[in-house]
């Protein structure tokens, strides 16, 4: 795909815009600039505050590291650092959606990972005969892992089940490509543990 | 699609992180440190000047415009990522064949392939709109299969449709098809279980 227009949409569809993030800070902001607002009227008009006037409120936070306990202060600080962090990651990571680009000519296609890894453990269960119940497939931004537990006696290929899987994964064409991880665990497995 | 301002979030993100992590800081030197108790006191002195400004009327009444009007540009951003989404008709075309001109309307394009995708058994919803990006118009077809069905068969029919529909206008539209899965997929599947 060579449009830059569509190039825009598949990196759009992909990433998360943050806007949750985005407006949970802007509503907390505005709460704030709201109670700030009306506090400054209240000492302005002579009123009385609804919690604490402007002037008292700013002494008090000068005297906090004299008024508060040294512990109170890790606290709050700590705190603050925390979520400061938090949302620095926020801002920052690029925040990928379980969405993977499929390489399709001219055309921009986007996929759930959920569809691709129903579409695969179906793929399988038809190829090689083991019942679709039997097979678990997670896809994650650069591997899809796939387990399979036949039942006993059940003969089964690992080096066959590899390539079936990743015959199908080559052919969606998945953009970032994938690594497979392959295991096979018979029941005996699961009540050895 | 949407066209939300995702560098003006980021941005904002940024900003608050970084007066967090600053104030968090300097609250941990406070306690920490011994020059840190200097270090709050003379950051917030600095501002209880501005602070004892507002004791008089009319710096009082500034610092509430100027809140009003933070208050404001914020309401505007957050207004602008909520309304990110946009949307753009499709535009009724023509093209010259033996048998004359043929139009097709925006509606009736849209409406015979959700048809199409809805006639087939495992697609169990299709959406078809058109969006701006760049101030460019891309249609959206958005398919939601039956889990289980291989999204390159999906694929393969939308890309179908929307070439016959290329075909019939005369014109190529820049398309981005995306597949779902979601609680109606999993709803729909006949017996099996959700990886």
């Amino acid at each position: 795909m060579t449009d830059t227009t569509l190039r825009t949409v598949v990196r759009r569809e992909t990433h998360s815009p943050r806007t949750g993030a985005m407006l949970t800070v802007v509503i907390l902001l505005l709460l704030a600039l709201v109670y700030a607002g009306i506090e400054i009227v209240l000492a302005l008009t002579g009123q009385s505050p609804l919690l604490i006037a402007p002037g008292p409120a700013l002494q008090a936070t000068v005297d906090a590291p004299d008024a508060l306990a040294p512990a109170a202060l890790y606290v709050i600080g700590a705190g603050l650092v925390i979520v400061g962090v938090i949302v620095l990651v926020l801002a920052l990571k690029p925040g990928r959606l379980s969405r993977h680009e499929m390489t399709w000519g001219e055309r921009a296609v986007v996929v759930d990972n959920g569809v691709v890894a129903s579409a695969l453990a179906q793929h399988l269960s038809t190829e090689s005969g083991i019942a679709r119940d039997d097979i678990v497939v997670g896809v994650a931004h650069r591997s899809v892992d796939i387990t399979v537990r036949p039942p006993l006696g059940v003969p089964v290929d690992q080096a066959q089940l590899r390539r079936i899987v990743e015959q199908e994964i080559a052919g969606y064409e998945l953009v970032p490509a994938v690594r497979t991880h392959l295991s096979v665990r018979r029941p005996e497995d699961k009540e050895a543990r | 699609m949407n066209a939300t301002r995702r560098g003006l979030n980021r941005f904002i993100l940024f900003i608050v992180s970084v007066a967090l992590i600053a104030t968090g800081g300097l609250l941990l030197a406070t306690a920490l440190l011994p020059g840190g108790r200097d270090a709050w006191t003379s950051v917030v002195v600095g501002f209880q000047g501005w602070l004892v400004g507002i004791g008089r009327e009319s710096a009082g009444w500034g610092a509430v415009a100027a809140i009003a009007v933070l208050a404001i540009v914020l309401i505007v951003l957050a207004a602008a990522a909520v309304r990110g989404r946009r949307e753009a008709p499709l535009q009724s075309a023509g093209s010259e064949s033996t048998a004359g001109r043929i139009t097709i309307t925006d509606g009736f394009a849209s409406q015979a392939m959700q048809n199409a995708l809805g006639e087939r058994d495992e697609i169990l919803s299709a959406r078809i709109t058109s969006g701006e990006v760049d101030k460019e118009s891309v249609l959206h077809v958005a398919v939601t299969p039956r889990q289980n069905t291989s999204p390159r068969q999906v694929v393969e029919y939308v890309d179908t449709l929307v070439g016959n529909l290329a075909t019939l206008t005369g014109r190529e539209l820049r398309t981005y098809i995306s597949v779902h899965s979601g609680l109606r997929a999993k709803l729909a599947r006949d017996n099996t279980r959700l990886n």
